[in-house]
């Protein structure tokens, strides 16, 4: 009888002391020394020499970048995309309206409401980005690096948030936009 | 006391085992350690290729070629954008040419040491796999500042290639031939010479010729076996006929004609002759043109069919499309090269070892991607 208990006090205080030396180290433990909370922080890229500056290379495939405000709405790149991961919604706006120009001056004639990228379905055939009129999709980094620094990593939490986004006009803007009325016509 | 009933056993191998070079299950039937029948089971990597070509245009099958065999995916573009332009009837620029089969010969060197390598890994050599790996590295790197993928590249297009060489390709291309050349004979000496090798791959897995010819065995498997049959010099395609290059076949050096270690002989000697090819058409190449030259404003091909096979690192890859007229091709059939060479393992492995048909399974050197597509 005496033996039984003297082992379940024996067993609970070995547990404890092995918990209290779990605790000790808890706290000791140096900044560092711990997981990296990875999508937050992360490891420098390590340096990769092949002879040839990235700069140099032809194409790279990363991440697929919009310039959105070059954009003119021609869908050819939604056209283009054999697994059609690009959905681009343009809307017809009121004759009058200045929507601006692009960087290589074209005026644009549609207000893009959506311009959704989904990562988790592209396969990085790079197609999409010949056909566009503007230069305005292409992949980050590389020859690119001055438009658009190197992004291949792009880890997210959720799936949902590798669909990017980069149509920049609000709800409002489109209401705005597409229901002026013509008002200025008879200021001019 | 009767005699004791001897049953047959059933074994699986894979659909999950490294050596299986993909996704394919091999039902083993074995009489002790002897295999009496092996039935491959493939379909597990099906990806509905030719049903995706019936609703995309030309130019976006081609990502879909090279997914097919993701070892040597500039050959299998290389085969189609050829068949469309012959149904085309588009002539295209002679530094295209030249780019495309300095590209093709530099995936089959690519393909042929990964092959070698896994190969050697299957019969438990691990350390010429990382040497061959380590030069695969730096024909990838070519790949990947000319056309920034380095497994999958739609490189090839119909009537060209997406982009010119880089600057620098050629000084790094006679660097990288410079040193290959010594490498292989390192690579001879560690593996091909090596006395436990030549006893696991020697006189095991013979396929005579006749079975390779009846099975529709084609490229270095049926070279293994001694019958000289290259398309690349057959049936010249591409500019093929303008270099000088020999077609290795398997003499039995080690054992027989048609053993393991013929078929990979000659894959190791293959390397070679693409280094000649290269080097050649290094030469030759036109300094200047234009790579977007020929490209057509359309790819729409008038209405006809066309069967068009090249020589691709696993063998006769071929390519049947039916044109009605429209950007859409109304069908797209692919011959597989590796698949023939699959079908061939129940015949040539039955009666070996177990322990022999992983190391048959790698001469063949097939991937999956391609058989299943
Ligand atoms: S890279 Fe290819 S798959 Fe990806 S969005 Fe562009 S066209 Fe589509
Ligand atoms: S091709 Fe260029 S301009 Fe046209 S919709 Fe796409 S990104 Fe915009």
């Amino acid at each position: 009888m005496k033996n039984y208990f003297q082992n379940i006090w024996q067993s609970i205080t070995t547990l404890l002391i092995g918990l209290g030396i779990t605790i000790k180290h808890m706290f000791k433990a140096r900044k560092g020394n711990v997981t990296l909370q990875y999508p937050e922080e992360k490891w420098p890229r390590p340096e990769r020499n092949i002879g040839f500056d990235p700069k140099n290379y032809n194409i790279i495939r990363s991440k697929l970048h919009v310039d959105i405000d070059d954009c003119i709405g021609c869908r050819k790149c939604e056209r283009a995309c054999p697994v059609g991961c690009i959905k681009i919604d343009a809307l017809k706006v009121p004759k009058e309206t200045d929507l601006g120009l692009t960087s290589s001056g074209t005026t644009k004639r549609l207000l893009i409401s959506r311009f959704d990228i989904d990562m988790t379905e592209c396969m990085f055939c790079n197609l999409c980005t010949y056909p566009c009129p503007e230069d305005c999709i292409f992949m980050t980094g590389g020859p690119n690096s001055e438009k658009q620094p190197l992004d291949y990593e792009y880890s997210q939490y959720d799936r949902s948030r590798l669909i990017f986004k980069f149509a920049n006009v609000t709800k409002n803007d489109i209401r705005r936009i597409t229901t002026a009325p013509p008002v200025q016509q008879e200021i001019l | 006391m009767g005699l004791v009933h001897a049953e047959e056993m059933t074994l699986n191998i894979g659909p999950q085992h490294p050596s299986t070079h993909g996704v394919l299950r091999l039902k083993v039937k074995t009489d002790g350690e002897i295999i009496s029948e092996i039935t491959p089971v493939i379909g597990y990597l099906h990806r509905c290729f030719e049903k995706h070509c019936e609703n995309l245009s030309y130019e976006q099958v081609i990502p879909f070629t090279d997914r097919c065999d993701y070892i040597a995916a500039m050959n299998n573009s290389f085969g189609y954008v050829l068949a469309v332009e012959k149904l085309m009837d588009i002539q295209v620029p002679e530094r295209v040419e030249y780019i495309r089969v300095i590209m093709a010969e530099y995936n089959r060197i690519a393909s042929h040491l990964l092959a070698l390598g896994t190969f050697g890994l299957d019969v438990g050599a691990y350390t010429p796999f990382l040497y061959m790996f380590r030069d695969r590295e730096r024909i990838l790197d070519l790949f990947e500042i000319t056309c920034g993928a380095r497994l999958l590249y739609n490189y090839m297009w119909v009537g060209g290639v997406s982009h010119d060489l880089p600057l620098g390709f050629m000084e790094a291309s006679y660097r990288f031939l410079d040193e290959f050349e010594k490498n292989i004979n390192e690579y001879h000496n560690i593996l091909s010479y090596n006395k436990i090798f030549i006893e696991r791959s020697a006189d095991v897995g013979i396929m005579p010729k006749d079975v390779a010819i009846d099975y529709g065995v084609t490229g270095p498997n049926l070279r293994g076996s001694g019958v000289k049959w290259d398309l690349r010099k057959d049936e010249p395609y591409s500019i093929y006929n303008r270099f000088k290059f020999d077609v290795p076949v398997g003499t039995g050096i080690m054992g027989s004609v048609g053993d393991c270690w013929d078929r990979y002989w000659v894959r190791a000697e293959e390397m070679q002759e693409s280094i000649k090819i290269i080097r050649q058409a290094l030469d030759k190449i036109p300094r200047e043109g234009n790579v977007h030259e020929a490209l057509p404003k359309k790819v729409r091909p008038p209405k006809g069919s066309i069967y068009f096979r090249t020589e691709s690192p696993r063998g006769d890859l071929g390519y049947y499309i039916i044109s009605d007229g429209t950007p859409t091709p109304l069908r797209v059939k692919m011959r597989s090269p590796a698949f023939t060479a699959l079908s061939a393992l129940s015949e040539i492995a039955t009666g070996w070892m177990l322990s022999d048909v992983l190391v048959i399974l790698g001469s063949l050197d097939i991937v999956l991607g391609e058989i299943d597509r």
